[in-house]
C-alpha cells in the first residue's frame, strides 16, 4: 500500500515537472499552394507577406498590413498568407505577445506558414523545436513557399 | 521569367501599396504596456522584445519656494532639495539612461532591466556630507519559466504604494506627496551625520544624509505574476530584500518582507497601455528591521502598509491611497539622529486629472495629508493642495506646472514655530522620454 502511494506521489511529481517543461506539439503541415488557393475562390487579390526579421516593430507591421488588406477588400475578396522564416519565425512562437492578433487574422482566413528549415536550425540551438502558435502550418522551406505562391499569382511583399 | 506582380491590375497594386503604407504608420505608434507596474517594469513582451533596448528620460526642473524665515532662519521644507541651500533653483531632477530586453531571442523567458541615475536628487546627492555621484537604480533579471511564479532578482522597485511604484507615465506631479516623501522614501543616516539646527540663508546647507535614499527600491528576490480572469487582471508579489535601497550592501542580517496584491477591472482589454482605462484596487505590506546607525547593538522594527484605488477613463483620472507606518519615522533632514524611533505615522492623498477633450492640456488637483509621531507631544501634521497643469507636446514629451499650497503645524512649540510659515511652492518641469 505504501509502495502504491509512493508511486502515485512520484508520478504526480513527474507530471508536475513535465508541466513546467516545454511540451512540444508538432504543428500540421501546410496545404500545397494549389489546394490553399481554393479556400478563397472569390479573391480579387492574393498577397504573400514575408517576415524574416525578428523585431517587434516588423512583426507588428506585417500583421497590420494583413489586417489592412482584409479591411480594404473584405475577408472573402483577398487571400493573404504570411510566411515566416529566419528570425521572423518569432512571430509564430506560441507565447508571442501578438498572439491575439494572429488568432483574429486566422479567423478571417489569413494563413501563417512556418519555415521547416528554420525550425530545424532553432531546434539545434534550443535542444528542442520551438513551440509554435496553433495557427502556424509547417512548410518545408519559407523561401520556396514564397516562390510557389508567386508562381500561383500572389503579390509577394516584405513590409 | 516574367514577374507575377506585373499581372496584377494596376488598381489592385495601388491598394496593396496603400495598405502597406497604412500598416507602416500604425506600426510607428508607441508600443502599449500594461499599467500594471510590476509586469511593466519586470517583464518584456514575449516574442517581440529586442535583445537590447536603449531608453531613458530627462526632467529639467525649476522650483521657487515662497516660505518665510522664522527669526531669519530656515528649515528644509522652506528650501529646494536636494542641496537645501536656496529658495529657488534650476535642477536636473532626473536624468536616467538604461537598457532592457530579452538577451536570447529564441528563448525570451529571460529578461533584464538596467537603469542609471545621473540627475540631482536624494539618491545621487548627499548634500553637506556627501557629494553628487550617479547611482545604478535598477539591475535585475527576471526568469519567466514557471507559470504563475515569475522570479525577479537583483535591484529594482519593490512592490508597494502606487506613488512609489508607478513609472514615469504615472507621475502627474513634480513633487511627491508628504506621506510618500517622508514615510516611504527611506533615508539612511550614517553615524557621521549630525543634527543641524535651522540656518540663515543663503548658507543653509542642511541635507544631512550622506547615503542615497531608497528611491522605492531594494536588492532582493521577488516572485510575482498577473492573471487574467475575464475582464479582471489580478496581480500578486512576494519579495525578500536587504532593506537598504539602492545601496549595494546590507545593513543587517534581517530581511525585509514585501507583499502586494492588486485587482484591476479593464474597461478595454485591448488597450493595456499606461493610459489603459481601468479601475485598480491594491494593497501592500512591508516589514523589516533597521540597525541604529549611532548604536549598532540596537535594532528597530520598520512596518509600512496601505491600500488604494486608481480610476482612469478619459477624460477623467482619480487616485486615492492611504497608508500607515510604525518605526523609523522620518524626523526631517536636520534630525538624522532621531530617525531611529518607534513612532507611528499615517497619511494619504486623493487626486484627480481632467484631460481637456480635443486638446493637449490636462488639469490636475491633489490633496494630501500626513501626520507623524501620532499621539506624541511632537505630533506634526502636513497637508498640501497641489494644482497642476500639463501640456503634452507628444505622448513622450510634456511640460508640467504645479503650485503647492502647504499647511504644516506641530504640537511641539519649537517645531511649530519653524513650520507655521511654510508657504507655497511653484514648480515647472519638462519631461522628455527617449
Amino acid at each position: 500500500m505504501i509502495r502504491f502511494r509512493q508511486k502515485i506521489v512520484i508520478t504526480a511529481l513527474l507530471l508536475g515537472l513535465m508541466g513546467t517543461a516545454p511540451s512540444v506539439m508538432a504543428n500540421p503541415a501546410a496545404e500545397p499552394v494549389s489546394q490553399a488557393v481554393q479556400d478563397k475562390p472569390f479573391a480579387v487579390a492574393r498577397v504573400a507577406l514575408q517576415i524574416s526579421d525578428g523585431s517587434g516593430e516588423k512583426q507588428q507591421l506585417v500583421l497590420n498590413v494583413a489586417n489592412n488588406l482584409i479591411k480594404f477588400y473584405g475577408a472573402d475578396k483577398v487571400d493573404v498568407e504570411v510566411v515566416a522564416f529566419g528570425a521572423g519565425l518569432r512571430l509564430l512562437f506560441k507565447d508571442n505577445a501578438l498572439g491575439d492578433q494572429i488568432q483574429s487574422l486566422a479567423s478571417e482566413g489569413v494563413r501563417f506558414s512556418a519555415c521547416g528549415n528554420t525550425i530545424d536550425a532553432m531546434a539545434k540551438k534550443l535542444g528542442h523545436p520551438p513551440e509554435l502558435a496553433p495557427e502556424a502550418r509547417i512548410v518545408p522551406a519559407g523561401i520556396v513557399r514564397l516562390v510557389e505562391l508567386n508562381k500561383a499569382g500572389f503579390f509577394v511583399s516584405r513590409p | 521569367m516574367k514577374n507575377k506582380i506585373s499581372t496584377l491590375p494596376l488598381a489592385v497594386s495601388r491598394k496593396i501599396v496603400l495598405a502597406g503604407l497604412c500598416g507602416g504608420m500604425l506600426a510607428a505608434a508607441p508600443n502599449a504596456f500594461s499599467a500594471n507596474w510590476l509586469m511593466l517594469q519586470g517583464t518584456e513582451k514575449p516574442g517581440i522584445a529586442p535583445p537590447v533596448k536603449l531608453w531613458g528620460f530627462i526632467q529639467p526642473t525649476y522650483q521657487k519656494d515662497f516660505s518665510s524665515a522664522y527669526n531669519g532662519k530656515y528649515v528644509p521644507p522652506k528650501l529646494i532639495g536636494p542641496n537645501l541651500d536656496t529658495q529657488s533653483s534650476f535642477n536636473i531632477m532626473r536624468a536616467r539612461i538604461g537598457v532592457r530586453g530579452a538577451p536570447f531571442s529564441l528563448d525570451d523567458k529571460i529578461n533584464y532591466f538596467v537603469l542609471t541615475e545621473f540627475g540631482d536628487n536624494a539618491m545621487t546627492d548627499g548634500g553637506r556630507y556627501g557629494s553628487y555621484r550617479p547611482v545604478v537604480t535598477d539591475a535585475s533579471v527576471t526568469l519567466n519559466y514557471i507559470k504563475g511564479a515569475r522570479v525577479r532578482l537583483g535591484l529594482f522597485k519593490y512592490p508597494g504604494a502606487e506613488e512609489g511604484l508607478a513609472g514615469l507615465a504615472g507621475l502627474n506631479y513634480i513633487n511627491y506627496t508628504d506621506v510618500t516623501n517622508q514615510m516611504l522614501l527611506e533615508r539612511f543616516p550614517d553615524a557621521g551625520d549630525k543634527n543641524i539646527p535651522p540656518q540663515s540663508t543663503p548658507d543653509a546647507n542642511m541635507n544631512a544624509f550622506s547615503k542615497p535614499a531608497t528611491g522605492f527600491r531594494d536588492v532582493g528576490v521577488q516572485v510575482f505574476d498577473a492573471f487574467d480572469v475575464g475582464k479582471w487582471e489580478h496581480t500578486y508579489a512576494v519579495m525578500l530584500g536587504n532593506g537598504s535601497g539602492v545601496q549595494l550592501s546590507d545593513g543587517n542580517a534581517s530581511k525585509d518582507v514585501y507583499l502586494y496584491w492588486s485587482s484591476a477591472y479593464l474597461f478595454d482589454k485591448k488597450n493595456k497601455g499606461p493610459m489603459s482605462p481601468s479601475v485598480k484596487m491594491f494593497s501592500w505590506y512591508q516589514s523589516g528591521k533597521r540597525t541604529n546607525a549611532y548604536n549598532t547593538t540596537q535594532e528597530q522594527d520598520r512596518k509600512r502598509y496601505g491600500a488604494g484605488v486608481t480610476y482612469l477613463k478619459k477624460p477623467y483620472r482619480v487616485t486615492a491611497e492611504y497608508m500607515w507606518g510604525k518605526g523609523m519615522i522620518y524626523q526631517g533632514a536636520n534630525n538624522p539622529q532621531t530617525m531611529f524611533n518607534d513612532y507611528k505615522a499615517n497619511g494619504g492623498y486623493i487626486e484627480g486629472g481632467w484631460f481637456i477633450p480635443n486638446t493637449k492640456w490636462e488639469l490636475d488637483l491633489r490633496y494630501d495629508r500626513y501626520q507623524r509621531n501620532v499621539d506624541l507631544p511632537t505630533q506634526t501634521r502636513f497637508s498640501t493642495w497641489t494644482a497642476g497643469v500639463q501640456y503634452h507636446f507628444t505622448p513622450k514629451t510634456r511640460v508640467t506646472l504645479d503650485y503647492a499650497a502647504r499647511h504644516y503645524s506641530s504640537d511641539a512649540v519649537a517645531q511649530n514655530n519653524q513650520l507655521q510659515d511654510v508657504g507655497g511652492r511653484l514648480a515647472l518641469q519638462v519631461t522628455a522620454v527617449f
